[in-house]
This record gives C-alpha cells, sequence and structure tokens, in this order.
C-alpha cells in the first residue's frame, strides 16, 4: 500500500514573468486518491503538465516507479502508463467514441499486406472495460451527440484503454453537475479498487474530503505541505490553501430597497434552433436589491440575461431599464444606458484572450473620451486605467498591463472583467457564474464585491447554479424551470430545501 | 535610457526569428540548386541582377542598373499593395483570396476608360487612382456584405468573382480590345501610365508614381490598425468575434469595412500593375502576384511595415527570376520553389521562436550548474 509509485523532486519551472512551480517535491503512492490543492494559477496544472510531459521542468528530477525518468512529449507519459484527462476535452466532435479511444493507437487487422483498423474488436474492448469500472457509454455514439459528462467518460476511458496506471483529472468536476459530479467521484473510488493510481487536481474541498486519501497544497507555486484529508478540516485546508485565515462569512446589511431600475416583463426568447428557451418570463430588480436566479444548467437563466444585455432577439416582452423600454436598443445603446454584464463564459465572450489586458480593461470604453480622441486611440489613458484597476482589483499578470489574457489564471482573467464592468458604473449589474471555476479566495473576493455594489444602491441580477452562492448572496430568490419562472419570493421566506425542490420542477 | 534599450531589444528580438527563417530558406534553396548542378552562389546574383540590386556584367544599349532596378519598383509596388490587401482581411479574421480578381477588375475599368484616352497624366493618374479605389472597394465590400448579411464565406465568394471577372474581362477584351498581333489588349497610353520616365547615365528608365502611394498607405494603415478606434475594432473582431459583439461593437458593420478596405487596397495593386508595370491585359488570366500576396502578407506577420519588408524580399525572386534563368540556366520556377520554402519557414516562426528559447534555456542551466557550488557556498557563507 505505501509504495511509491510517482516521485517529484524539487521540481522549479517558470514563465515569463512568473515561477509557476518553485522546488516542489512529492510523492505519491500506488493506489491512492492524490489530490492537488491550490487557488488559481497557484501551479496544480503546470506541474501536472509536466508530469504528463507536455512542460520539461527547469530544475529537478521525476521518478516513475522508482527510476528516473525525462518526459518530452505526452507519448513519453503514455509509454509509463501515466493519463490525463484534461479540463477541456481532446476528442474528434464527429468520431464515434471507438474511433476516438482508438485514434493514435489504432488495432491493425492484417490479411497479407492488406491492413485496417479493427474497429469491431476495439468497441468490444470499450464495451468490456466500460462495465468493468462501471462508465456507461455506447462505443458507437458519435462524441457530438454526447454530453459533457459521457465526453469525460470517454477521455476516462481512453486512458484506460491505453493500460494506464497513473491517471490524472485537471478539475474534472468545473463542467459537471452535481448529479454527474457525485457520479464521477464513484468512478475514482472504482478505479482506486482496481488498484490505480488517481491524481485529482481541484480547488473543491468537498470532493477531497470525499474521495482523496492524501492532499498537497500549493500556494503561489511552492508545496505547502502534504496532508492526510481525513484528520484535517476543510477549514484548515481552505486556510492552508489561500495562505491567511479565511473568513467566509459575508457581512450583508438589512436595507431598504430604492426605485425599480429593471423590468422585464413577459419575456419570451427563442433559440437559434427555433426553441422556447425563455418563456413568459417577468421579474424586477430595484437599486440595492440582488435578485438571484437559480436552477439547474440550461433552464433558460442565462438567455434572459443574453436577452437583457441584447446579445439574443426576444420574440414578445418588454425590457425596460429605468423606466425607459430597450428591447429595441443595440447592445451598445445597452451600456451607455447602464448595462454591466459579466458573462458565462469568460474566455469566449468576456475577453479577446489574444489582446493585452490593457486593451481587454478598455473594450467597451475605447471608443470615449478619454480613450480615443476624435477616433484617435491614447495609449496613456488605457495605460493609465490599466494600472489603477490592477492596483484597485488586484490583477495578478506577468507582464503587468501588457500581459496577454490568455497567459493569465482563470481567477485573474475574472477579476479583470469584474474590474472592467464595475468600473462603467451602471446601474444594473449582470452576473452570469461569476465564480465558476475559481478557488476559494477568489470567490470570497468577488461575492464581497458584488455585495459592495448593492450597497452602493445598484441593482444586481445573479444567475448562478451554485445554490449556495445563491442563498448566501440574494436579497430575492427567482427559480428557474423549463424557461419559466416558478417561483419568486424574498431569501428570507426560502429555505435550501425548497429552492431545490423548486430546482427540479416540484411545484407545492 | 532603460526603456528605450527595451524597445531596441525588442525590435531586435523582433526580426530575429524572421531572419533565422529567411536563412533557412537560402539553405534549403542552395541544396535544391546543388542537387540541380548549379552554382547557388550564381543562382542568388541572378536574382538579385534581374532585380537591378547588383550590376550585371554587361548591358544592352540604353540600358542599366538603374533600368532594372525601377522596373523591380514598378512590379514590387503592386505587390505591397496586394498583400497589404490581404493583411487587412485577416486583420478582421477574413481570407480574402479573392485579390487578384480584386484587381483585375479596376484594372480593365481604369485602361477602358482612361488608358485608351488621351487625358494628361496629371489628369488620368488621379482618376486611376479613384478607380482602384471604387471598384476595388466595392467588390470587397460586396464580399463582405455577402458574408454578414448571407453568411456566405469569403472565400466562395472571392473565388467565385474571380471567375466572373476573368471572363467577363475576356470577353470585352476579346471582342473590342484586343491587339490584333498579341491578342492581348492594346497597351494603354503612355501618359495614362503611373510611370515617370527618366534618364540617368545612358540608362533609361520609369519611376513608379505608385510606391510613393504604397509608402504613403503602408504607414496610414500602420496608424488606423494601431491607433485608431476603427482599427481597434476590426482587430478585436478579427480576434473575437464574441466577445467584440458583446462589448458593443456591431460585428457586420466591420466585417463589411474590412473587406472593403482590403478590396481597395487589391484595387490600388490593380491599378499600379495594370497601368504601371504591365500596361495591357491577357485575356481570362488572373495574375499570380495576386495570389502570391497571400503568402507576402503571411510572411509580413500580418502587420503593415512587415508586409513592405516580405514585398521586397519576395519580388526579389520573383522580378530576378527571368535574368537568373536566361544566364544560370536554372529554370525560373525555382522562384516559386523559394518562395514556398520562405512560406513555410516562416509558418514555423513560432516552433523557431520556441526551439530559441529552449536552446537558450539550456545554455543558462548548464551555466548555473557550473555555477552553483561557488553559490553553494556563498549562501553557507
Amino acid at each position: 500500500m505505501t509504495e511509491t509509485i510517482v516521485e517529484l523532486r524539487n521540481i522549479t519551472k517558470r514563465f515569463p514573468g512568473i515561477v509557476a512551480n518553485d522546488d516542489v517535491t512529492l510523492d505519491i503512492r500506488k493506489g491512492e486518491i492524490f489530490a492537488l490543492l491550490g487557488e488559481n494559477g497557484a501551479g496544480k496544472s503546470t506541474l501536472m503538465s509536466i508530469l504528463f510531459g507536455m512542460y520539461e521542468p527547469d530544475e529537478g528530477q521525476i521518478f516513475v516507479r522508482g527510476e528516473e525518468v525525462r518526459l518530452t512529449s505526452s507519448k513519453d507519459a503514455a509509454a509509463l502508463n501515466i493519463g490525463m484527462v484534461h479540463q477541456h476535452f481532446k476528442l474528434v466532435s464527429n468520431y464515434t467514441i471507438t474511433e476516438n479511444i482508438v485514434l493514435g493507437d489504432e488495432p491493425l487487422k492484417r490479411l497479407g499486406p492488406l491492413s485496417w483498423v479493427d474497429l469491431k474488436g476495439a468497441s468490444k474492448k470499450i464495451r468490456a472495460l466500460s462495465l468493468e469500472y462501471g462508465l456507461e457509454v455506447n462505443p458507437d455514439d458519435k462524441i457530438e451527440d454526447l454530453q459533457v459528462s459521457t465526453q469525460q467518460r470517454v477521455e476516462i476511458l481512453k486512458m484506460l484503454y491505453r493500460d494506464a496506471e497513473i491517471l490524472i483529472f485537471d478539475e474534472p468536476t468545473s463542467v459537471l453537475t452535481p448529479q454527474e459530479i457525485e457520479y464521477l467521484l464513484e468512478i475514482m473510488e472504482e478505479l482506486r479498487r482496481g488498484g490505480k493510481t488517481i491524481i485529482l487536481i481541484t480547488h473543491k474541498l468537498e470532493e477531497i474530503k470525499r474521495v482523496a486519501d492524501r492532499c498537497a497544497i500549493l500556494l503561489h507555486g511552492k508545496l505547502v505541505g502534504v496532508y492526510d484529508v481525513a484528520t484535517t478540516t476543510t477549514q484548515r485546508m481552505a486556510n492552508l490553501m489561500v495562505g491567511k485565515e479565511l473568513d467566509t462569512t459575508l457581512d450583508k446589511t438589512e436595507h431598504d430597497f430604492g426605485e425599480v431600475v429593471l423590468d422585464v416583463s413577459d419575456l419570451t426568447v427563442y433559440n437559434e434552433q427555433k426553441v422556447k428557451v425563455v418563456d413568459n418570463v417577468s421579474l424586477r430588480v430595484r437599486q440595492g436589491e440582488i435578485l438571484a436566479i437559480a436552477g439547474v444548467s440550461g433552464n433558460g437563466q442565462v438567455d434572459i440575461a443574453d436577452a437583457i444585455a441584447g446579445l439574443q432577439h426576444i420574440s414578445a416582452g418588454s425590457i425596460s431599464l429605468k423606466g425607459e423600454e430597450i428591447s429595441r436598443l443595440s447592445i451598445k445603446d445597452r451600456i451607455a444606458r447602464g448595462i454591466s454584464y459579466i458573462p458565462e463564459d469568460r474566455q469566449k465572450d468576456g475577453l479577446v484572450m489574444d489582446l493585452t489586458l490593457r486593451d481587454n480593461l478598455a473594450i467597451k470604453t475605447f471608443d470615449r473620451e478619454p480613450f480615443s480622441k476624435k477616433g484617435v486611440l491614447q495609449p496613456e489613458a488605457f495605460e493609465q486605467q490599466a494600472t489603477d484597476l490592477i492596483k484597485r482589483y488586484d490583477i495578478r499578470s506577468g507582464q503587468g498591463s501588457q500581459t496577454t489574457t490568455r497567459s493569465m489564471s482563470g481567477g485573474n482573467q475574472q477579476k479583470a472583467i469584474i474590474a472592467r464592468e464595475v468600473e462603467l458604473d451602471s446601474d444594473l449589474l449582470i452576473f452570469v457564474q461569476p465564480t465558476r471555476g475559481l478557488d476559494v479566495g477568489a470567490i470570497a473576493n468577488i461575492h464581497q464585491q458584488i455585495l459592495e455594489q448593492r450597497d452602493k444602491g445598484k441593482a444586481i441580477l445573479l444567475v448562478s447554479l451554485e445554490l449556495d452562492e445563491v442563498l448566501a448572496l440574494a436579497d430575492t430568490i427567482c427559480v428557474a424551470f423549463r424557461g419559466q419562472i416558478l417561483k419568486t419570493d424574498s431569501a428570507k421566506n426560502l429555505s435550501k430545501e425548497e429552492v431545490g425542490q423548486y430546482m427540479m420542477g416540484v411545484t407545492q | 535610457m532603460n526603456k528605450f534599450s527595451s524597445r531596441v531589444r525588442s525590435a531586435l528580438s523582433g526580426l530575429l526569428v524572421p531572419s533565422i527563417s529567411i536563412a533557412l530558406t537560402l539553405i534549403v534553396a542552395s541544396v535544391i540548386v546543388l542537387l540541380l548542378g548549379k552554382n547557388p552562389i550564381e543562382v542568388f546574383l541572378g536574382f538579385l541582377r534581374g532585380s537591378g540590386l547588383v550590376f550585371k556584367p554587361r548591358y544592352a544599349g540604353g540600358q542599366g542598373i538603374l533600368t532594372d532596378f525601377f522596373s523591380y519598383l514598378s512590379i514590387l509596388t503592386p505587390m505591397i499593395f496586394a498583400s497589404l490587401g490581404v493583411m487587412m482581411g485577416m486583420r478582421a479574421g477574413l481570407f480574402n483570396i479573392g485579390v487578384a480578381g480584386q484587381m483585375l477588375l479596376p484594372g480593365f475599368l481604369a485602361s477602358v476608360l482612361i488608358g485608351y484616352s488621351d487625358l494628361p497624366s496629371y489628369l488620368a493618374w488621379p482618376i486611376i487612382i479613384i478607380i482602384g479605389l471604387v471598384a476595388g472597394g466595392a467588390m470587397g465590400a460586396l464580399i463582405g456584405f455577402l458574408k454578414h448579411r448571407f453568411n456566405i464565406h469569403e472565400v466562395v465568394t472571392s473565388i467565385m468573382l474571380n471567375y466572373i471577372i476573368s471572363y467577363v474581362t475576356a470577353f470585352f477584351i476579346n471582342t473590342y480590345y484586343a491587339d490584333p498581333v498579341t491578342r492581348n489588349s492594346r497597351p494603354v497610353s503612355e501618359a495614362s501610365r503611373l510611370l515617370i520616365p527618366g534618364q540617368a547615365g545612358g540608362a533609361r528608365f520609369d519611376l513608379p508614381v505608385g510606391l510613393v502611394v504604397a509608402l504613403l498607405v503602408i504607414f496610414v494603415m500602420r496608424f488606423l490598425l494601431d491607433r485608431t478606434t476603427v482599427g481597434f475594432r476590426i482587430n478585436a473582431v478579427g480576434l473575437n468575434k464574441d466577445c467584440a459583439r458583446y462589448a458593443g461593437i456591431n460585428v457586420g458593420n466591420n466585417v463589411v469595412l474590412a473587406m472593403a478596405m482590403s478590396g481597395m487596397l487589391a484595387g490600388l495593386a490593380g491599378v499600379t500593375y495594370y497601368l504601371g508595370f504591365a500596361n495591357n491585359m491577357v485575356p481570362k488570366e488572373l495574375v499570380s502576384l495576386g495570389y502570391d500576396s497571400i503568402a507576402v502578407a503571411v510572411l509580413g506577420n500580418v502587420a503593415p511595415v512587415g508586409c513592405l519588408f516580405a514585398s521586397i524580399l519576395v519580388t526579389i525572386f520573383q522580378k530576378g527570376s527571368v535574368y537568373m534563368s536566361s544566364n544560370v540556366g536554372v529554370p525560373k520556377d525555382i522562384a516559386s520553389v523559394i518562395i514556398g520554402i520562405l512560406l513555410m519557414f516562416s509558418a514555423s516562426g513560432l516552433y523557431i521562436e520556441e526551439t530559441l528559447q529552449r536552446l537558450r534555456r539550456r545554455s543558462r542551466s548548464k551555466q548555473d550548474a557550473k555555477t552553483d557550488p561557488d553559490k553553494a557556498e556563498e549562501e553557507r557563507a
């Protein structure tokens, strides 16, 4: 049981302006679930990418099964039976599951000089594997028809098919619903029972508590320590992870709400596939009020937000902002009227990843003074704003205002978006999944900022899949189910269980 | 001071990777030439001599190095415009593969309307330039509009338009404007050509007027893309349409605008080519320069000044290939081969950069390893 399978010794990896891993030494035992915990940008993914051969460490040694190895590509890692499920899946969407799994390592059948890929045999083997570990899939389905959780299972099967013994999961639960998370954790336990070693990169403490044996905590690239999960409390892990005593309780003061800022009535939206995604929704948000839309993913919440911001056409209903009908206005005009929007997908919608942080911070205001005068950009104004926001919002990046946002960590990208949107000083702020994929420290920071805006008298529309987040922040809760609002009530009058029931479509 | 030196360093490191690409290209090209049994130095000298950059051993009467050099500049001019056109599209995330067609239509219109008239140069030139801008811009705008309004891919429309333009103009050339001997279109009038004839040291040459415009346009484009709100919008649309839309930028308008500008630049390439270098049109023929400009824009790192340098380089091979092949005996198609290799290496720019970094790191860590014991002792003390 205590046989060491992987040993990392004094690993150091530098990127321009940042030390991603600083002298990290770890040993991982055969047959355990080893968690790697840390804030966004703490160096977890980098460390595992090194073990998977995607980066070479600047310093340090790697031992696998007691022998020193040098990994220059993922092929080397595969040869040592190391597999990895990446945060973003690497699958060919119009191939079947079987084709994806055998890709790059096709089993060949030969007849004299002829050879062809033995898909039938592979399919059989995959079916057997999927039964053995409880990973239900139909090997002949195409990837594009599958749900995210099933795609993830395909990634796991891909590793198992290649006889991986050491399985690295990079934040596997960030894309899953609560039920799917539960199912995945069971699969991990099943894999451990089958003798596999699992390395789980995550920043969700409950998951670690639930399945992991030991847990290494990284902070700013340095190893804080390795802890026995059974004897360490979640609170202690959280504190170690952020490096300071963490106050997770929010202090939310009671106050009266002001005038109605956003008034949506009878809103109906059809998506591009002509499916009705928002069905006759009405809601009002007042000054100083946080109205949260709770709901399971895909029940029309994001479409409501998109419709208000002007990203989606509405087919019926009205949207008024401070008494003015805005549903016919362009996106630009709505921004000018006072809507800030923190979108769900920060990399696709929120940022131009290949532009600098400086440009991204000004992407909504570049054509106003002082950022441009008569159509000519004023770089000094861009720089001044960037320096100011970087400082005030604690946005960390390798090369300051000139950093390409792509190279920043997710948490800092989100900080940049929030800084930009809050600085617009809009009367209405829409937050969609503002803390998705972020660590405890960043979440607390963002929650604090949302409350600050509320206390300043802004109207806030929050869309979140995290029930705890909704309950912690909301003054008023709307529960969305199949495009409708099933229930609207003051947060004080709703318990977690009640909201959960409405989310499942149960109405008393 | 520090800022300045770091700027110089970054400018130099920006030049390092392209220089390596070029050096690798020359090495591979030399190997190919050696395999053909010829002397690579002779070949490269041939290219330079043909472009008027190195003296030829002898010149025909009334000719000299300046004749070749200015002839080189007059084909360089449309190349600069065409590559700027491709670059402009790429900046907005569009692939304008129809530059050749967007050159031919303005070239044809300018030839027919002005080239066959007897307008004096001072009237003809500005009108020709305007025709280039308007006709090219209209074609580009049409492609952009079809993309924006009906979501038809710009590659499809621009290739289709290439065929349409090439056949329609061929019909008119064959029917009305053909030269009875060559079956090409009749040459345009001397006055309408965007050239100023000159003479020095017994050699006649033609100064290309368009080059001045081209150099001006390079700096206008640079300013437009880097320093104006128009450029900011186009860059944002090109890099991430979704985010641009979310930020309130009208994506459709900018697609049309960028394509229109791309077409205008192609139009300028057209008039400077057909009324400044070729001076007539071959029916049904789209000039290869229109396609080569794609490679040039990529080689120039999709930036205005980059396009200038890439055009200078690529045009040497193209312009010099005729002289080189007749004097050294290597087929002139070697020019296309060399440009192809050049493109391949320049497309590998990122790989070269990474390799350089790896080498640097390795040498540094070796040095560190050497000095490490000393350091450790220092720390102990």
